[in-house]
């Protein structure tokens, strides 16, 4: 618990004269798990490759369980598990030998630990099957166990649910939970899908055009900033909103219903004023800003996905 | 080391294609064996004769003021009368000659050799296969090299595979009965000598093997550099192929020494017959042929350690 699982410090990487990535420091405490999220194209996969060290950064390193990735490769990787983009694997191999293949490349991984996390993933039926033959969704799998063979601390996920169904989804999603809660593993993934990174991580990241742009608790970052709104769904929307501006109420008319800018215990009292003026009132809701519109507001409307 | 040898075999030899090659060699080398033997059967006069034609026919050569005439007339004089003289039929038309023969089939090696060299690399990149093999705690160094390796094993495999098959294919067509038969030589003292016919035979595989370990090791640097099998199989083999060709159309220049292929082949130097360019030396085609090895490699290593992978 007490060093962070990886640090990053001033990663930076040009590629001719083009600034990819600008100078971003991050943290990620052991058991995490931290979500980069950012737009196509703003650096994510790029960040990934340079963890990972399939990309040399131009200035800045990553420190993984204390080692540097630039300056000592082999000792800072054996803790990384990762699937960079989609699992590739080779398909006219089986799954299993697959397995065996990045295997005989860690030392000391068993056949009972091939076994292991082919139960894990659940593929035991079909491991020995060839992996032309698999769906994504048990490819997916397959790149997961690939990932834990060794028994890494950090977890790397780039993209992990393209092309998953929403059920292979929750699974992974489920699971990766299961990991970092159980087994202290700290685990990165990247996406660019908003919901999916609010439900599966504890912190995220969100990186714009190369720039790490703001970090923070995800819960902190459902309700930061939240101006108390409500809606009103009522019988005659014109009279009341009429009926409200004549109260000093900011009140904008939407397809759902008249959404106010007040706080709760007022709410109470337009109710009221409401009822007596004989509109009927079918329903009251405090309107929540979803991390898709905070995202918008943050990164000035940046299209996403 | 060991361990990703085995991972490159691995993913050599579980593949169709492999076995397919190996199986078209086979194929070829028993058609090959059985084309000699039908053309062999034309020529059907007792050795005898016909070497004491050859010896006759060389003999006013002994006298040649051309050196080099007068050398290869004494070789084919002496050899021929110790072969009457010993009863030893000459190995043209038997089984090693049939298995030397066969060593004409190293260019298919080296074409099947280029093809497996040419993806070795270039696959891991067009597959994306090469993120996952990179993030492991082995150096780029090592991966490359076991890659390399197991290339060259696969040649070998190859050449293996020609030797038995044409020795069992003209084995079974003409008998094993000039197995025994010794390789005669020619030495510098001027007597013949008996030599292991195997050793001999080996040797001249071997020797045409060299062209085979520079064309496969330049398949193996085009398609570490440019990420394209398919390029790396066309360059190789025009390159291959043109060999010949341009060594015959350029060879008034005295540059063309230090082509690759001017060096490939070794057995003029062994066998004292003269050199493609005047002055060149043995110690100076292989010095040729290291200074290309250490080229193609290490454009390899250098690309493939310090390179980004962005596939």
């Amino acid at each position: 618990m007490d060093k962070p699982t990886v640090q990053i410090k001033g990663l930076t990487k040009k590629i001719g004269s083009r600034l990819i990535i600008d100078n971003l420091s991050f943290e990620v405490p052991r058991g995490e798990i931290f979500g980069f999220l950012g737009p196509n194209g703003a650096g994510k996969t790029t960040t990934i490759r340079m963890m990972v060290g399939l990309m040399k950064p131009t200035d800045g390193d990553v420190w993984i369980e204390g080692k540097s990735i630039r300056r000592e490769f082999e000792q800072a990787i054996r803790h990384v598990g990762a699937i960079v983009e989609n699992p590739e694997m080779y398909k006219y191999l089986s799954g299993y030998k697959n397995l065996v293949h990045y295997a005989r490349m860690v030392p000391g991984v068993s056949p009972e630990r091939i076994a292991e996390v082919t139960r894990l993933v659940g593929l035991e039926a079909r491991i020995h099957d060839k992996v032309k033959s698999y769906s994504l969704g048990m490819r997916q799998r397959l790149g997961v166990a690939q990932a834990l063979l060794h028994k890494p601390t950090l977890l790397i996920l780039d993209e992990p649910t393209n092309g998953l169904d929403p059920a292979g989804i929750r699974e992974l999603r489920d699971y990766l939970r299961a990991l970092a809660r159980n087994e202290g593993i700290s685990i990165v993934v990247s996406s660019h899908l908003l919901a999916e990174m609010e439900l599966m991580c504890d912190r995220v990241g969100i990186i714009q055009n190369g720039r790490l742009i703001d970090v923070r608790l995800i819960r902190d970052f459902v309700s930061a900033g939240e101006t108390e709104r409500y809606l009103f769904q009522v019988g005659a929307p014109d009279q009341a909103a009429a009926l409200l501006r004549e109260q000093g109420v900011a009140v904008n008319s939407t397809e759902e219903g008249l959404e106010v800018g007040v706080g709760a215990e007022q709410i109470a009292d337009l109710n009221e004023q409401l009822v007596r003026a004989g509109i009927r009132v079918y329903g009251i809701w405090p309107v929540k800003k979803s991390l898709e519109d905070k995202f918008l507001e943050m990164t000035g409307g940046e299209p996403l996905a | 080391m060991l361990n990703l040898i085995r991972n490159e075999n691995m993913k050599i030899y579980n593949r169709l294609r492999t076995w397919v090659l190996i199986a078209l060699l086979v194929l070829a080398s028993i058609l090959l064996a059985a084309l000699s033997q039908t053309v062999a059967n034309h020529s059907n006069q007792d050795w005898q004769s016909v070497t004491r034609q050859q010896v006759e026919m060389a003999r006013p050569g002994l006298n040649d003021t051309d050196n080099l005439v007068k050398k290869s007339s004494e070789r084919i004089v002496k050899i021929g009368e110790y072969r009457l003289e010993h009863n030893l039929p000459p190995e043209d038309h038997q089984l090693w000659g049939a298995v030397r023969d066969a060593s004409g089939l190293l260019v298919l090696v080296t074409i099947f050799t280029v093809i497996v060299a040419a993806d070795i690399v270039a696959a891991e990149f067009s597959t994306g296969t090469i993120k996952l093999l990179l993030i492991r705690p082995v150096n780029r160094t090592k991966v490359l090299l076991s890659k390399y390796l197991a290339t060259l094993l696969f040649g070998l495999l190859l050449v293996a595979v020609l030797f038995l098959s044409s020795l069992l294919a003209n084995g079974v067509l003409l008998g094993f009965g000039g197995a025994g038969s010794p390789y005669l030589l020619l030495g510098a003292d001027g007597h013949v000598h008996e030599r292991s016919m195997l050793l001999h035979i080996l040797s001249v595989y071997g020797l045409n093997s060299v062209s085979l370990l520079m064309v496969v090791t330049l398949a193996f640097m085009i398609s570490t550099v440019f990420h394209s099998g398919s390029l790396a199989i066309a360059l190789s083999l025009i390159v291959l192929l043109l060999s010949n060709v341009l060594l015959f159309a350029l060879h008034n220049y005295d540059w063309m020494r230090y082509y690759l292929f001017a060096n490939t082949d070794l057995t003029p130097y062994l066998e004292g017959s003269p050199p493609l360019f005047q002055g060149m030396t043995l110690g100076f085609s292989i010095a040729v042929l290291c200074a290309y090895f250490v080229l193609f490699n290490g454009l390899s290593w250098l690309l493939f350690t310090r390179q980004d992978i962005r596939s």
